[in-house]
């Protein structure tokens, strides 16, 4: 903790003396952000931040961002008397610090064609809306579940090459990997199928190791290529990532018997599997209609999984069983989007998603469709998004017991220059083992407030 | 007689933009051959009448004169109750196809980046989303960041190319022309009226009819400078009449001719921020 406060005070000090530069531009924005479970009246999110972002160009050479996150949750955690009495309050108040982006961009670095940017950064490939299959070098941050499309920031140099004047060759080297954020609280388990225990057993203690990649170049680096251009009136561009998939996979569990009654201690060990990506996009319109596609062609390195569980045939004894958890067939995902403007304002916005973030693996994939129809009014004052939201399909025949339903209309009420209000909901429902499905009793209801500075 | 001094005046504008566009073609013509030029254009101002095709060529020359731009300017949104909001930008010009605008504020809209091409190509960069989006041919005709400006308004003016003209009248100070959109020209607007100033070939109104006929826009240009060789419109306002809501337009710097080059009008550069 201390650790924590003094990272703090030399960020504001770092601040403080940045904002007596000229050439530092400072803005960002303040938000609160609050969620209310309409099925028990329960408060489920309750965000406070303060969104700061640094940066200048003091010449036409270089260029410099910094981005860092202050966060105020709502939800105190206080267990006992003496956490209302620390000095640092953090039970009280509990917070977080989020150092996002700290780059450096070097323009015309060695070569009049050359931009290289050295840092922490968010990188974002892919034409898709939210939801970019060949964008694999930043780390998905899917804290927040609704919001998913988010990454972190990597370490990474970052280079793009201008050849001629359609043409950019993109390469990108991380260091040391990454790995994604996941939900948190009740939203946990949305991204991971139920756990199915045989009969007669029960669970005690669950727990789990996550073993990272070694911090060697050949296990623990990524690194990517990309090729842009135009065809005819198409932005194109073919890519290729080396690395690892920033999600975790189950390679080892162990059910460790307590009593005789079939009660299990379950530990697993969880690790990342190293891929390569082939990608490729497109972004252009037919007619007057905006289309995009962008696909990821993946292949794993085999994943096995050892279950290491009391023997039903010789009692006492642990029988070793060694099964695939991620098999090395290529699998694809894609997405295929368009969108159009009518006559009288009213925007479309759709997308066709063969895959989801968290899933992988042949045979696993299932299929997706986004929508998004929304006007603006009172000189784009009031944005009104009356259908939104998402439906999910993992088994086409039968579909009436294996879908899954988000519907998500929104209202967002720009109330100045830089001050919005956002109100919405988030109403789920499904049937099946679907992302959706298991997370149909959460319906919310929330209202965020962002000031841009 | 008024047509002939009139002619003559749009064949100098012409002559004058020839010479303008490199100093190989000025090192060419020498004073010798000006004059023989010079002599035959005049000889013909008596046999010919300005067509409605000619002041529009030479509207799109005038207003398109200066080889590249730099200006900074201010956008102020004016809603029907007289609140004003205001965007400040920064735009490059080049030529007539080439155009890059940068929001420098208000907060919540700086950094968002317009870049317009040749062959109607158009992206917009959001830093937010860290990306650079190719814009729709949809997208074309809403409205530009919350102004009144379309983003085909903001793209470029080449009134030649997209539309038909027809000299509507002639009165003391000002060509009267209609426009329609050329056959294979997808527009928003049925037909503009554009009232241009016969000294100096620049366009000072059009209004904007919607496909039903109605006046839905209209452009005003004030504040007309002369700097060097270019006439420069300082202050441009768009009012809306069906929303009641317009946006004028105020050059606060301008450069001209400094010798911008093609890479100034790149996604590269489209994502930089100044």
């Amino acid at each position: 903790m201390k650790k924590r406060n003094l990272l703090a005070t030399a960020t504001i000090m770092i601040i403080g003396t940045l904002i007596g530069q000229e050439e530092v531009s400072i803005n960002g924005y303040l938000q609160t952000d609050n969620r209310l479970r309409t099925g028990n009246n329960e408060f489920s999110w309750n965000e406070n931040r303060l969104n700061l972002q640094l940066e200048g160009a003091p010449s036409d050479q270089y260029h410099y961002f910094s981005e860092i996150r202050l966060r105020g949750f709502g939800f105190p955690d206080v267990n006992q008397s003496s956490d209302l009495q620390l000095p640092e309050k953090n039970k009280v108040y509990r917070w977080g610090l989020e150092f996002r982006e700290a780059y450096v961009d070097l323009y015309g670095f060695g070569s009049e064609n050359l931009d290289v940017r050295i840092g922490r950064q968010i990188v974002s490939w892919g034409t898709a809306d939210a939801f970019n299959p060949t964008s694999n070098i930043s780390p998905d941050d899917l804290e927040d579940i609704y919001n998913f499309g988010q990454r972190l920031g990597t370490n990474a140099i970052n280079a793009n090459y201008y050849w001629r004047d359609n043409l950019t060759v993109n390469g990108i080297f991380v260091p040391i990997f990454t790995p994604a954020t996941l939900p948190s609280g009740d939203f946990s388990g949305a991204f991971a199928p139920p756990m199915e225990l045989p009969p007669g057993l029960i669970a005690r203690y669950l727990s789990d190791v996550v073993i990272l990649p070694d911090r060697t170049i050949s296990k623990s680096s990524q690194y990517a290529l990309k090729v842009a251009s135009n065809l005819f009136t198409y932005d194109v561009s073919l890519s290729y990532f080396k690395g690892q998939d920033d999600f975790p996979i189950a390679s080892n569990v162990t059910f460790t018997p307590v009593d005789t009654m079939g009660t299990m201690d379950i530990s697993t060990v969880l690790m990342y599997p190293e891929v390569g990506v082939i990608g490729g996009d497109f972004a252009g319109s037919i007619g007057s209609v905006g289309v995009w596609g962008e696909g990821a062609l993946t292949y794993p390195k085999k994943v096995s999984m050892i279950t290491i569980s009391p023997s039903f045939i010789t009692p006492g004894q642990m029988d070793t069983i060694q099964t695939t958890a991620l098999d090395d067939e290529p699998y694809l995902k894609f997405v295929l989007g368009g969108d159009y403007t009518f006559k009288n304002g009213l925007y479309f916005n759709t997308q066709y998603i063969r895959g989801f973030i968290h899933e992988r693996g042949k045979g696993t994939l299932n299929d997706y469709f986004s929508f998004r129809l929304e006007k603006k009014f009172l000189n784009d004052e009031l944005k009104v998004v009356p259908i939104g939201g998402a439906i999910a399909i993992n088994n086409w025949d039968d579909v009436e017991n294996n879908y899954g339903l988000v519907y998500a209309p929104e209202v967002v009420y720009y109330f100045s220059d830089n001050v919005e209000l956002s109100l919405g909901a988030f109403i789920l429902d499904g049937k099946g083992e679907n992302l959706f499905g298991s997370i149909k009793d959460k319906d919310e209801i929330y209202l965020k407030v962002k000031v841009t500075f | 007689m008024n047509k002939i001094i009139i002619r003559k005046k749009y064949l100098m504008i012409q002559l004058n933009q020839l010479l303008k566009k490199g100093s190989r073609m000025k090192r060419l013509i020498n004073p010798t051959v000006f004059f023989l030029v010079f002599s035959i254009i005049n000889m013909q101002l008596f046999a010919q009448n300005i067509s409605a095709m000619e002041i529009l060529k030479t509207v799109d020359a005038v207003v398109n004169a200066p080889k590249d731009i730099h200006q900074f300017s201010r956008m102020i949104l004016i809603n029907k109750d007289g609140n004003e909001k205001v965007r400040e930008s920064e735009m490059y010009q080049k030529g007539d196809d080439m155009r890059l605008v940068r929001f420098l504020s208000p907060a919540d809209q700086k950094g968002i980046g317009f870049l317009s091409l040749p062959n109607d190509l158009m992206y917009l960069y959001l830093p937010a989303f860290r990306k650079i989006r190719m814009i729709a041919s949809h997208v074309k005709n809403t409205n530009f960041a919350g102004t009144d400006f379309s983003y085909d308004d903001m793209s470029s003016f080449k009134y030649s190319e997209e539309y038909d003209p027809q000299l509507l009248e002639t009165r003391d100070s000002v060509y009267v022309l209609e426009l329609t959109p050329k056959p294979d020209v997808e527009k928003d607007y049925s037909k503009l009226v554009i009232q241009v100033r016969k000294d100096n070939f620049y366009p000072v109104k059009i209004d904007h009819y919607d496909k039903g006929g109605n006046l839905w826009k209209v452009m005003i240009r004030e504040k007309l400078v002369k700097k060097g060789d270019y006439w420069i419109a300082l202050e441009m306002e768009m009012k809306d009449l069906k929303k009641l809501h317009s946006t004028k337009m105020v050059v606060d710097k301008i450069e001209l001719d400094t010798g911008l080059t093609d890479k100034t009008f790149t996604k590269r550069n489209l994502k930089k921020i100044k």
